[in-house]
């Protein structure tokens, strides 16, 4: 019978430094037949392992349409997290996985897609931002509002960029006041205030967020002020976990285990979750 | 099938399963603790208790077991899967609500993907289960759907029919199995009805009402109230029989490390802390809540079973006499008036 | 006594001295008592007083559920008494900021508790309200006060370390030891701390020993037994054995005895040139 908590094996085949303390991996399968067999979707998350340490939970943050590789992002958080940043390119990280539920993207499509995010909370929309742009004919405008406390805490800063450059995308990023350089051309302010001015049109739109517990209580009413419909907007929850398949009992809200049932949940699912955030 | 078994004849098969390559484990008396654990011979065995101090789900989630092992050179890692973890055991003299555990807990262990520890664990390992012929007021097993002669997870069920004899009844295949494998150690079936000797278990909350408040009252003053005297320890959640959480850690030396499955339980702060600090049940009511509202709510609309077998032990073992039969009392006669009973 | 107890909780709520009184109320079988928390005057006929009063209620002291509900007064016997003494030595309470019910007690626990063989705080030592006739405290030997360990200190160096293995195979890690001693009051236990990994969280030997050690240690020169570790260990480790242990190790070499005296200065937290300082050589 197979071990469900054995992790595969896999090496760090580049670092990327995003941000003070936020790094990610790009990782490839030491065994080709399992790299060959693997399929996730965007939205699910996985447990990686720092062998010695333990394991931690995220999402995974690339696209399941770039399938060559499987990259994550994490920032130095705890005992796992520091661990693993200690690794470098060549070494071997364990990962188990996917789990969790999927961001429902054929069900938008010929729909426009409003990406809110905030901090380090964009590694799991970058996975379904850059699905959808793979796939773009299928979608109509995308806009993607992303804010940090500093401009150094920017993730993806290339990709940012290149999101810049593209003229199907309409990115809007900000910094919250203070934070905020010289050079800095994005706007300064909050999150919720930013979406509030961008005031994408919420007809035929789906808006997915993620961020920060503050960040989303302020920017889910925002959206039903513009017109957004509780079961058009996304949002993917964490809570701690350890095992990843509804075994280890720690992750449920309510009913609910996120683990199994999420992380990918529509605001509406959400209001009727018992208040255990 | 049915047969009698001797007390006489205890040691012929408790010899008997040794040969036949099964360990035994069985109630033994250490100082002040009745506990369940691995017998060689017949007269270790204790039968004068009402409940073992240890549940029965320690032979099936140990307290802490390895998953895997690994390797570390340089930067390879190579991986090693445990073995010979399900050891073919026969449990002897576990109580009813005990063994009923087992099947409500293989629900959670299939979920969707299997945990083979559990599983083949349970393969290997025969119940057989002596009904309870004395119960104390902790116990309410009548009160989850359960008896004190349930026979929900037994492979053999042993009731007490005189001071030197218990009727065997097999429950499953396998039970039937090792009744076969040991013919010469069990008699025929007494003639007539036996005089069945079975504990009578004061049936103490109406179980239906349980769920409909539940449903209504996650936001209740009365969390608060039965919990302050809660110092959240984890007694309760790792002496219960269906409380299965655990957590994953690793142990590493330099090179070699283990990765372990441990009991953990929702009444610790730190079961739910975010590494950010923040903490979803930050406050001993909320963990309280988890913890009933799992057994009684969560398990139910998952799984279709309570995951109360209604042994006692959470009740037995507090440290601050906090009583889970009498909150779920307090909760079935509510009837869902806004003023809860207190008992405080 | 129970009615002068119940008077002076009505008293003490009705005034306002206090928003509530830990005390011990009945319990879910007669041979148990449970800790109550009364911020009704009208709800003070439910505190009593029995021989099965064994909490010690100063540990509610650590707890923010309890703390909660505002100034307390703890119905404290003369041990858990002492540990009021430790906690204001350590900082953990003011003085002014608790109110003390003392009761007089001649021994609690069916059978008797093993701390009151030698008891020597019948009436407790601090309180601001005594109930019960004041018993005139006894006092005893250093070997009476430690004869719970002849019969362990009589045993080899192996055979003590094969006996607490024994002891400590047992432990299911459930932390019930430390939640429920009211001198173990950090906010993070070294147990919680896994960078570096102080502890195996396992419940395996190494962990166990390395867990109960620990505890133990941390308890040297303030633990005031009143072995509350001991009656809720679910897997019946004489955890009181090796607090008493080291108390009198603490009692022999700083003539220090924890909780006892509000003005004494901490065995471990006191720096002195003519320190016996034979156990580091």
């Amino acid at each position: 019978m197979d071990n469900i908590y054995t992790p595969y094996l896999m090496n760090i085949s580049d670092v990327t430094d995003e941000a003070p303390g936020v790094r990610t991996f790009r990782l490839n399968f030491q065994n080709e037949d399992e790299g060959k067999n693997f399929k996730f979707q965007a939205g699910q998350f996985a447990l990686y392992s720092a062998f010695g340490y333990g394991e931690s939970t995220f999402c995974i943050a690339s696209s399941p349409t770039r399938k060559d590789y499987v990259e994550c992002t994490f920032r130095q958080a705890g005992r796992v997290t520091n661990a693993l940043s200690e690794l470098n390119a060549g070494d071997t990280i364990g990962f188990r996985g996917p789990y969790g539920n999927v961001f429902p993207i054929e069900e938008w499509e010929g729909k426009n897609l409003v990406f809110v995010a905030g901090g380090i909370a964009l590694p799991p929309l970058r996975s379904v931002i850059w699905n959808c742009l793979d796939l773009r004919d299928k979608y109509k405008n995308i806009t993607i509002v992303y804010g940090a406390k500093t401009v150094a805490d920017l993730v993806y800063k290339n990709e940012l960029k290149e999101w810049t450059a593209r003229d199907d995308v309409n990115l809007v990023t900000t910094v919250d006041p203070g934070g905020e350089t010289p050079d800095w051309t994005g706007k300064v302010g909050f999150v919720p205030t930013v979406v509030e001015e961008t005031a994408p049109d919420s007809k035929d739109t789906i808006a997915i967020v993620c961020g920060p517990p503050i960040m989303i209580k302020f920017t889910l009413p925002v959206l039903e002020k513009l017109g957004f419909k509780q079961d058009k907007v996304y949002t993917t929850l964490e809570n701690r976990m350890k095992c990843g398949l509804g075994k280890c009992g720690r992750c449920n809200i309510g009913c609910t285990y996120i683990c199994k049932e999420g992380p990918v949940f529509t605001a509406e699912e959400i209001s009727k979750m018992p208040d255990e955030f | 099938m049915e047969k009698t078994l001797k007390k006489e004849k205890l040691n012929s098969l408790i010899t008997g399963l040794k040969d036949k390559g099964y360990k035994t484990i069985a109630p033994k008396k250490d100082n002040n603790l009745i506990t369940l654990c691995e017998i060689q011979e017949a007269d270790e065995i204790h039968f004068d208790h009402v409940q073992t101090n240890n549940s029965i789900k320690e032979y099936f989630l140990p307290k802490t077991e390895k998953i895997l092992s690994y390797t570390i050179e340089k930067t390879k890692v190579s991986i090693e899967e445990p073995e010979g973890f399900a050891v073919k055991s026969v449990v002897f003299g576990s109580r009813p609500c005990d063994a009923a555990s087992l099947p409500i807990m293989d629900k959670v262990f299939n979920w969707d993907c299997t945990d083979k520890f559990w599983i083949e664990r349970r393969e290997a390992i025969t119940i057989v289960t002596i009904a309870c012929d004395k119960c104390d007021s902790y116990c309410f097993c009548t009160s989850v759907c359960l008896a004190p002669d349930a026979k929900q997870g037994s492979d053999v069920l042993l009731t007490k029919i005189s001071d030197d004899e218990y009727l065997v009844e097999t429950e499953t295949e396998k039970g039937e199995g090792l009744i076969k494998e040991l013919e010469t150690v069990f008699s025929e079936p007494p003639s007539g009805t036996p005089d069945r000797q079975v504990a009578t278990v004061e049936k103490k909350f109406e179980i239906d009402k349980v769920k409909p408040w539940l449903d209504e009252n996650f936001v209740h003053k009365i969390w608060a109230e039965f919990s302050t005297k809660c110092i959240g320890c984890g007694a309760c959640t790792f002496v219960c029989p269906t409380c299965h959480c655990f957590d994953i850690v690793d142990e590493c030396t330099m090179s070699k490390g283990d990765r372990v499955k441990n009991w953990d339980g929702c009444q610790f702060k730190m079961f739910t802390l975010h590494t950010s600090g923040h903490n979803p049940r930050s406050t001993q009511d909320q963990r309280w809540r988890q913890r009933i509202m799992h057994k009684f709510k969560y398990y139910v609309e998952k799984f279709d079973n309570i995951l109360c077998v209604g042994c006692g032990r959470c009740s037995r073992v507090c440290p601050a006499d906090m009583n889970i039969s009498e909150m779920l009392e307090i909760i079935s006669t509510d009837e869902g008036q806004p003023e809860p009973v207190s008992k405080e | 006594m129970i009615e002068a107890l119940r008077k002076k909780a009505e008293e003490l709520l009705k005034n306002k001295t206090v928003d509530v009184v830990y005390g011990y109320g009945e319990g879910s079988v007669p041979e148990r008592t449970r800790p109550v928390f009364i911020t009704k005057p009208e709800d003070v006929n439910k505190l009593t007083w029995n021989k099965y009063c064994v909490y010690n209620l100063t540990t509610y002291l650590k707890k923010q559920e309890s703390r909660k509900l505002g100034k307390p007064a703890i119905v404290v016997k003369g041990c858990d008494a002492k540990t009021i003494t430790v906690l204001i030595k350590e900082s953990q309470i003011k003085r002014e900021d608790i109110y003390i019910i003392g009761v007089t007690c001649t021994g609690i626990g069916d059978p008797p508790a093993t701390k009151c063989k030698a008891c020597d705080v019948n009436t407790p030592l601090i309180y601001d309200e005594l109930i019960g006739e004041k018993i005139g405290n006894k006092e005893f030997s250093f070997e009476e006060r430690y004869a719970e360990l002849d019969e362990y200190e009589k045993l080899s160096e192996q055979e003590k370390w094969d006996f607490w293995q024994k002891q400590f195979e047992k432990c299911i890690k459930c932390y019930a030891c430390s939640s429920i001693c009211p001198l173990c009051f950090c906010d993070r236990c070294i147990v919680d701390k896994n960078q570096p990994q102080w502890i195996d969280p396992s419940a395996h030997p190494r962990g166990n020993l390395s867990w109960n050690v620990t505890r133990a240690y941390h308890l040297a020169g303030r633990c005031i037994n009143c072995e509350e570790c001991q009656r809720v260990c679910p897997a019946d480790i004489p955890l009181n054995l090796l607090n008493k242990k080291l108390a009198k190790e603490t009692e022999k070499n700083f003539k220090y005895r924890s909780g006892y005296n509000v003005d004494d200065e901490l065995a471990m937290a006191t720096y002195k040139e003519d320190d016996n300082q034979d156990f580091i050589k």
